[in-house]
């Protein structure tokens, strides 16, 4: 049994991101719940319409708990999750070439597999436990009002906020992997995740735009649907699954490239179309 | 015996550039080994192949009897390295970062030698490594390589940033390992460093190995560079001398290199007059001169003589 020792590192050097990200997620939770009784009435004279509503990232019914909720919170706080994500995601390989710090850490006795594998866990974790933070809030909260959402479906729904996550870790990751250095993977990261959330948003309740949506990972994960649908699971398994390969395709290209010190020097769109193919050769 | 290092038509290339062009070498163990060459020469590209951070694109390299590439952990389990461009985790605390390096082989662990490297680099490991002057960190690097008593060091440019002082601390550390049996190889583009701690010597140009030669043998064969200045102009033909090549002459002035010693030059000198006199290190490129043109060099030095 190899040491845990890099995912106890890299655990180490998220935890102020990690209880960061945690606080601000009981934080929304929790006055997201709090809030309801004095917006409940106003809600209920109210006819949103479902276009407006879309924007707000959910096209639940806002007069109800879990559609207050879907829109509140879980239309949009998986952002700040996924922010986190993108930040350790590329930071896994990308960031320690960037940083030059790299060779020093492939230099002792392990293997690429296993740095790349104990990170992912470390972040992972990182996810869930600022996800859980979101369901602290909801648990410290919602026994002092009156809100019909029984935290069971809570914590489904706060649960259900961990496969897109995932994903754009994964894709973090493989960014990471194959682009030159950390600013580039980020910003092609950022780029993914603001467009599909913004044609994901526009295209709810717009029925010629309809289409695209299913083409965004955001559709997949429905915000707050299990709450009143229950988690449809092909959803949770195309998310998972995705990730799945994003990660094995990120250690394929991790495992058979060069790794560069201080950034690739080689930036040319040949040497990153050569990491995306996974070749044994290039920087 | 095992060679510590063995390295066969190696070769890299990044793109259109060729760093590194069929490189051979063989480091015998227990040695104190300097790699050699100009910057840009390919000494870090060579360096990083042997611990798998790059991949050749033709050749083989082993460590210690190991593959490079198909047992590099094996190989990073026995070898310490110090990179030339040396990182570390700036967020870290060196007591931290030594227990994160030693994390690694938790079976080689050893306390006592530790604190014995970290007293000798005079270094204080409660500091965040971020609030280090690049020489600390230069010493931390080289007590994380060390700690570990590993079979084959791998230094790239171990003494820059140093003071002369650490320099001789850090001879004095390397020493050591290869009186313990252990080899040290490491790279450096000065000259009289690598004259001062190696015993043997491979000279790296344009990603070829262009010559491996003891020390004491790159030493005799070394130049130096003589600027005197006359009270009057010396006779042409006066440095007409077996090794000594005359440059150039700017009035009473004279720019000499010297190849078999100073004494004959320095003889023909007392002859004058002497107002100054000036030595200098002999460059890299004058010591490739003295090794490749040799010919050409006694050829030179006899017209000038003409």
């Amino acid at each position: 049994m190899p040491p845990l020792n890099v995912f106890a590192k890299s655990l180490r050097d998220q935890k102020w991101q990690i209880a960061g990200f945690g606080l601000a997620l009981a934080a929304m939770s929790s006055t997201s719940v709090w809030l309801w009784p004095s917006v409940r009435d106003s809600l209920q004279n109210f006819e949103i319409p479902a276009a407006a509503r879309a924007f707000l990232g959910s096209d639940l019914d806002f007069a109800t708990g879990a559609g207050y909720l879907s829109g509140r919170y879980f239309g949009w706080t998986e952002i700040l999750a996924i922010v986190y994500v993108i930040i350790a995601g590329t930071g896994a390989i990308a960031g320690e070439e960037s940083a030059s710090t790299i060779d020093l850490l492939l230099a002792q006795p392990v293997s690429r597999r296993a740095v790349l594998l104990q990170k992912l866990a470390a972040t992972a974790l990182g996810a869930a436990l600022i996800i859980f933070g979101g369901y602290v809030g909801f648990l410290v909260s919602v026994p002092t009002v009156d809100m019909e959402v029984p935290l069971s479906d809570l914590a489904v729904g706060c649960a259900n906020m961990v496969p897109i996550v995932l994903f754009f870790f994964a894709l973090s990751l493989w960014a990471g992997a194959v682009a030159p250095n950390r600013g580039i993977a980020a910003g092609f990261v950022i780029g993914i995740t603001t467009a599909t959330y913004f044609v994901f948003t526009l295209a709810n309740g717009v029925e010629s735009l309809e289409p695209i949506r299913y083409a965004t990972p955001f559709y997949y994960y429905g915000a707050g649907r299990p709450l009143v649908y229950g988690v449809t699971w092909w959803h949770v398994g195309l998310l998972l699954g995705t990730s799945a390969v994003l990660v094995a395709l990120t250690l394929r290209t991790f495992e058979r490239r060069d790794v560069s010190a201080g950034g690739a020097t080689d930036l040319g769109l040949g040497s990153v179309l050569r990491r995306i193919a996974a070749l044994r050769t290039g920087v | 015996m095992t060679p510590a290092i063995e390295i066969n038509g190696v070769e890299k290339s990044y793109g259109a550039t060729r760093a590194l062009t069929g490189i051979d070498l063989r480091v015998e163990p227990g040695r104190i080994f300097g790699f050699l060459g100009p910057n840009g020469a390919g000494k870090t590209t060579m360096i990083r192949i042997l611990l798998d951070l790059i991949r050749p694109d033709a050749g083989t390299a082993t460590v210690l009897g190991f593959d490079c590439q198909r047992q590099s952990i094996e190989v990073r389990r026995r070898v310490g390295y110090l990179p030339g461009d040396l990182r570390l985790y700036e967020g870290m605390r060196g007591d931290e970062f030594l227990d994160f390096i030693d994390s690694f082989r938790p079976e080689k662990r050893d306390a006592a030698y530790r604190r014995a490297l970290v007293e000798r680099m005079e270094l204080d490991l409660s500091r965040r490594i971020r609030a280090l002057s690049k020489g600390n960190r230069q010493k931390l690097g080289l007590v994380q390589a060390l700690l570990h008593r590993p079979e084959l060091l791998v230094l790239d440019e171990p003494t820059s940033g140093l003071d002369p002082l650490v320099q001789d601390e850090v001879v004095g550390i390397l020493e050591a390992c290869a009186a313990e049996g252990r080899t040290v190889f490491f790279s450096s583009h000065v000259l009289p460093e690598v004259e001062k701690i190696s015993q043997s010597v491979a000279i790296i140009r344009a990603g070829k190995i262009v010559a491996v030669e003891e020390v004491a043998k790159l030493k005799s064969r070394s130049v130096h560079v003589i600027e005197v200045t006359f009270a009057t102009a010396p006779p042409h033909g006066l440095f007409a001398l077996p090794g000594v090549r005359e440059l150039r002459r700017d009035g009473t002035t004279v720019h000499l290199q010297a190849h078999d010693g100073l004494d004959a030059v320095l003889k023909a000198i007392a002859t004058q007059r002497v107002l100054d006199l000036r030595t200098q290190q002999p460059s890299l490129e004058d010591v490739f001169l003295s090794f490749y043109t040799e010919g050409e060099t006694q050829e030179e030095a006899q017209r000038a003589s003409a």
